[in-house]
């Protein structure tokens, strides 16, 4: 499998350039951009453990010998945990939550996305402890925000205020790691024991179906620390964890996940690029479109990830492996540009951002 | 903090009974007195937590403060953040040159020569990279015939002290053209102190203000040639073997212009002569450093065959009949004191340069070119110093003085006072590869060390310092597994001391532990955080380290609290909130400790579900399978027989026939027999069932019996 990957990714090596920052990186999002014309933005969730302050900031990144300048930042009263964008034609809403259990929305003006208000929930009941998991929807009106608590909280981002409603409570018997929408009123949800959880807001009361975590008997257990939904095929679901494992969920057949990358401890094989913690997964549009003939629809689509032992990586169903980056530390977050899918960032843990572009 | 101890024997790291002077710092804290109280502890890093305290007396004033300071080393050439930086980069080529080494000491053991300078450079080079930082100036795109200074890097002095090092202890190579090593680095080393924001006073002269100060004048200047500033900066260029200044300077020479060339033609021939001589000079090197001119020759004999040619070329120039036929005085002067210097005439050596280490270089290049080794290099630089004093003492010298004094103790020392902790731990790697001495004190076993050599010591307490900070604990492991001795306590002691409460730095601790399969510490960390998840009411979480970790005696500890919140929460609408739990105990490869009872006991109650709601004799036998399996299994605790039993009444009088047959009956009548008997028993917890519940059982299952005997 090893050999066919060489040959068919024998092509140009990505254009990589690094931006050391002097604070530890928590997150980082594309913000997207009005015109591609225009130069880029990022926004980075920073903690400065020295002075135990934490602080999203807004960078522009320039088209031309790409370099990253500070455009904005807000001071965040705790470290922040999880951050997401979304864009629509008049607004740039900025999501981020924090390990004291408050949510923060900040909203810029997308043409030079200065801060231009914030809202935030820091309520007893919302929740406690870290939040660990956020999604906006597709227009920004409502955020689904999971936690180590258990709770599973749906906030309604109104126009100077912000409301939340309980979905569920599990108090403490079950803890939250990821979240993600997949329609308008449906969202999965992952954590202890590589379990996912499927919700409807039609159907309240609980998740409607869930991917019983023994799956995983074959190898340690772990925890899903990162969930996707493709748009265009909201019925799978693909998921990150621990141990290099990464997996996707079919609703239309619910008992067996399908393996895109795993380690198998038992037997010793390997079939992944990483051993470790896969902090983050998303669809890989780029290597989708690279391989066109490929994407029947009953294959999963390239997945991109990154891990604690360094490595940035898309992977195909059946095994196919390509190597974007390969750093010394870990890597803890990144994202793909939607608007140009060959352009990631990405976050090191030596408090660095790094810019690959795969063209 | 530990005290004095009594007699320096006992300690680990011993301790000089002379007391030094105490130095006095004044803190600014604005609390205004009497001051009751002061705490002092530490807080981040080198950071002191110093809190002041007033007695609660005066309700206006404030209480107190808390003011942190910071320890600096004084060193502010890098701040905190760069200085992680030199950190961050170093890990991996340390790591890599590691490995390295213990797989050349592996293979020693069979071959007995082994060479390894080329990975000791190789590690050397790429730390080396960490340390530079480009000059903040963008160099301009046309090159102005009027710059005769260039700056690429801006020099820093750590770079300057690793380069020395190099040059001295790790590039063998080197050694056969010492001299013009050094002439490189001190043209670096000389930059560093003419440096406005160097240690040294602004106001003192060296050849680099002196060229810079030129250089700003040069736009005034009609004919340079009749400044008496530009030929003392053209023979101070020559002297430390700026040839590149040297000969851009003579180019400007007025004869040169196109008007001039007709009447001046043999000072023109004269000052160009001069230039060639400049950049033909021999040199003693394998190739030319960036601003460096001459020939290059790789042997001795070579070179001083040329060497021998050039300085005749030069004599030939110094008896010429032109200089009398040139009538420029300045120019004829200016010109033959530069062939002087080249000549290596001490006293235009010295008057050409400002400080003892420009005399120095300019020895090397025209006095003593053929040196080899130390040899009389230490002398030299004494004798250069008594010449041409500093008035301030640059924090280089001291290094400078142990290497060419051969002494590595106070090399170290050098390293460690001026550079600090990391400079020391990264450069012992370069001492011990220089000789074999070094080596021995290094790596001897110490017993006042508590057994351990300085080479381990330095890395454990660098160590020490990346673990007290939170953005460097991570990369302490390398340097405390390269310990033999000490290493894996400390990495135990550090991987402990991690805050658990955060899943991903927990999750990070545990990726070190499997890096270094230090599966016991990964075992207990799991447990820990456990046991915190649990007491913090995220059960889940608890449940799923416990898990993780294997450990079936808090497991079923755990159990026991779980099953009361059971007893008291599981109603047939609350098990959506422990559908969860019950999936994560369900992997059958993981221990429970007893919680499968919990995925049995929701697999009855959802067949009791479906029985309720519908009356299929199908579904009612599955309950019953479940109900026996539940009774039958070790692990269901005793006080929820009763209820279960209880809740299954419905099945022991279907109505339809007996759903139990004789011995799943007799199974449950013997169950509660035992139930019966263990109330007697001072222990028993009495359930919230009603009184006659055990009566009503006891009479279904009766019946039961009756019908299944019947029926068989």
């Amino acid at each position: 499998m090893a050999i066919e990957m060489e040959m068919e990714f024998e092509k140009e090596s990505p254009k990589i350039y690094r931006f050391p920052q002097s604070k530890y990186i928590d997150a980082l999002r594309w913000i997207p951009s009005p015109s591609s014309a225009f130069d880029r933005f990022i926004s980075l969730a920073l903690h400065d453990p020295d002075t135990d302050s934490s602080s999203i900031e807004i960078h522009s990144l320039t088209n031309q010998n790409p370099s990253l300048h500070l455009e904005s930042s807000w001071t965040s009263s705790s470290r922040i945990s999880a951050l997401k964008v979304s864009q629509t034609p008049s607004k740039t809403l900025i999501a981020a939550s924090s390990f004291d259990g408050s949510l923060n929305l900040l909203l810029t003006n997308p043409l030079n996305v200065v801060i231009e208000s914030e809202n935030s929930i820091s309520d007893k009941d919302f929740h406690v402890g870290p939040i660990s998991g956020i999604d906006l929807n597709g227009g920004g009106s409502e955020c689904v925000t999971v936690g180590e608590d258990g709770r599973v909280n749906l906030v309604n981002v109104g126009e100077s205020s912000l409301g939340y409603k309980t979905v569920f409570d599990s108090h403490g018997l079950v803890s939250y790691a990821a979240v993600k929408w997949a329609s308008p009123y449906e969202f999965a949800t992952g954590g202890l024991g590589f379990s996912l959880q499927w919700w409807d807001q039609r159907k309240p009361g609980g998740a409607v179906s869930q991917l019983k975590g023994d799956w995983a008997r074959r190898s340690k257990s772990g925890i899903v620390h990162s969930i996707d939904i493709h748009p265009s095929r909201k019925h799978v679901c693909v998921a990150g964890g621990s141990s290099g494992t990464i997996f996707a969920w079919d609703l239309r057949w619910q008992q067996q996940p399908i393996l895109l990358s795993w380690v198998d401890a038992q037997v010793g094989g390997v079939n992944s690029p990483s051993e470790s913690e896969v902090w983050e997964v998303q669809y890989d549009a780029y290597m989708q479109s690279q391989n066109v003939s490929n994407t029947s629809s009953t294959r999963v689509l390239p997945v991109m990830m990154c891990s604690e032992d360094g490595i940035l990586a898309s992977i195909e169903q059946g095994g196919k492996q390509v190597e974007v980056l390969g750093e010394t530390s870990s890597i803890n977050s990144f994202d793909i540009d939607l608007q140009n899918p060959s352009d990631v960032v990405c976050s090191l843990e030596w408090e660095s951002v790094v810019f690959v572009s795969r063209q | 903090m530990p005290g004095r101890l009594s007699s320096s024997g006992d300690s680990v790291v011993p301790f000089s009974s002379e007391v030094r002077d105490p130095v006095v710092y004044h803190i600014q804290h604005g609390v205004k007195p009497p001051i009751s109280r002061l705490s002092i502890a530490w807080s981040r890093g080198n950071c002191l937590r110093v809190s002041f305290f007033r007695p609660e007396l005066d309700e206006e004033e404030v209480g107190g403060k808390v003011v942190e300071v910071k320890l600096s080393s004084g060193d502010e050439e890098f701040d905190d953040s760069q200085k992680r930086k030199i950190a961050y980069g170093s890990v991996s080529p340390f790591a890599v040159f590691q490995n390295q080494k213990n797989s050349i000491l592996a293979m020693s053991k069979m071959a007995y020569h082994i060479d390894w300078s080329h990975q000791v450079m190789e590690y050397s080079r790429d730390v080396k990279s960490l340390l530079g930082y480009p000059s903040t100036t963008p160099s301009s795109v046309i090159d102005d015939p009027r710059t005769v200074l260039k700056t690429g890097e801006k020099p820093t002095c750590l770079k300057a002290a690793w380069e020395l090092l190099e040059i001295f202890y790790a590039d063998k190579q080197s050694h056969a053209w010492l001299p013009e090593c050094l002439v490189d680095w001190l043209a670096v080393m000389i930059l560093l102190t003419s440096d406005y924001d160097s240690l040294l006073s602004a106001s003192e002269v060296t050849v680099h203000s002196k060229l810079v100060d030129l250089q700003n004048q040069l736009v005034n200047f009609q004919a340079v040639e009749d400044d008496r500033n530009y030929w003392e900066g053209v023979s101070s260029a020559l002297s430390v073997g700026w040839f590149d200044t040297a000969v851009k300077l003579l180019r400007l020479h007025g004869s040169y212009q196109v008007d001039q060339l007709g009447n001046r033609e043999t000072e023109n021939g004269l000052v160009e002569a001069v230039a060639v001589l400049i950049s033909k000079m021999p040199r003693m090197r394998p190739e030319l450093s960036k601003r460096g001119l001459g020939e290059c020759f790789k042997t001795k004999p070579d070179f001083m065959k040329a060497w021998e040619k050039w300085r005749g070329h030069i004599s030939k120039l110094e008896c010429s009949a032109f200089w009398i036929q040139c009538d420029h005085q300045q120019t004829r002067d200016g010109l033959r004191n530069l062939l002087q210097i080249m000549l290596g005439n001490t006293n235009s050596l010295e008057a050409a340069t400002c400080n003892w280490m420009e005399l120095y270089v300019s020895n090397f290049l025209y006095i003593r070119p053929f040196t080899m080794g130390l040899e009389g290099m230490y002398t030299l630089a004494q004798k250069c110093m008594q010449l041409r004093p500093m008035s301030n003492t640059h924090r280089l010298m001291g290094l400078i003085f142990g290497i060419l004094g051969e002494n590595i103790e106070v090399v170290l020392a050098e390293c460690s006072r001026e550079f600090g902790l990391w400079m020391v731990a990264h450069a012992i790697e370069l001492l011990t590869a220089g000789s074999n001495q070094a080596e021995m004190l290094l790596h001897e076993e110490r017993h006042n060390l508590g057994g351990i050599s300085i080479e381990e010591l330095h890395r454990l307490v660098y160590a020490q310092v990346l673990a007290s900070h939170a953005l460097t604990w991570q990369i302490a492991p390398v340097y405390l597994m390269s310990c033999m001795k000490q290493g894996i306590a400390l990495l135990e002691i550090l991987l402990y001391k991690q805050p658990v409460q955060h899943n991903r730095m927990l999750l990070k601790s545990l990726e070190i532990c499997r890096m270094y399969q230090l599966d016991s510490i990964s075992t207990n960390l799991m447990k820990i955080a456990g046991i915190y998840h649990w007491k913090h009411g995220r059960k889940g979480f608890g449940v799923f380290w416990l898990q993780q970790a294997g450990d079936e005696l808090r497991l079923s500890r755990i159990a026991q609290q779980l099953f009361d919140y059971v007893g008291k929460s599981i109603s047939d609408d609350s098990f959506k909130q422990w559908e969860g739990m019950i999936e994560l105990l369900s992997s059958e490869a993981m221990s429970a400790g007893g919680l499968e009872f919990l995925h049995k006991y929701r697999d009855l109650k959802k067949s009791l579900q479906k029985v309720r709601d519908g009356i299929a004799t199908d579904t009612a036998k599955q309950a019953v399978e479940s109900l026996i399996l539940l009774m039958k299994s070790p692990s269901t605790p005793q006080r929820f027989w009763l209820s279960l039993m209880h809740d299954s009444l419905k099945l022991l009088n279907w109505r339809e026939r007996p759903l139990l047959n004789v011995s799943q009956t007799n199974l449950l009548l013997n169950k509660l027999q035992e139930l019966s008997m263990a109330r007697l028993r001072p222990d028993f917890c009495e359930t919230d069932l009603p009184p006659q519940t055990l009566g009503t059982i006891r009479l279904a299952l009766a019946t039961n019996l009756g019908r299944a005997i019947l029926e068989e």
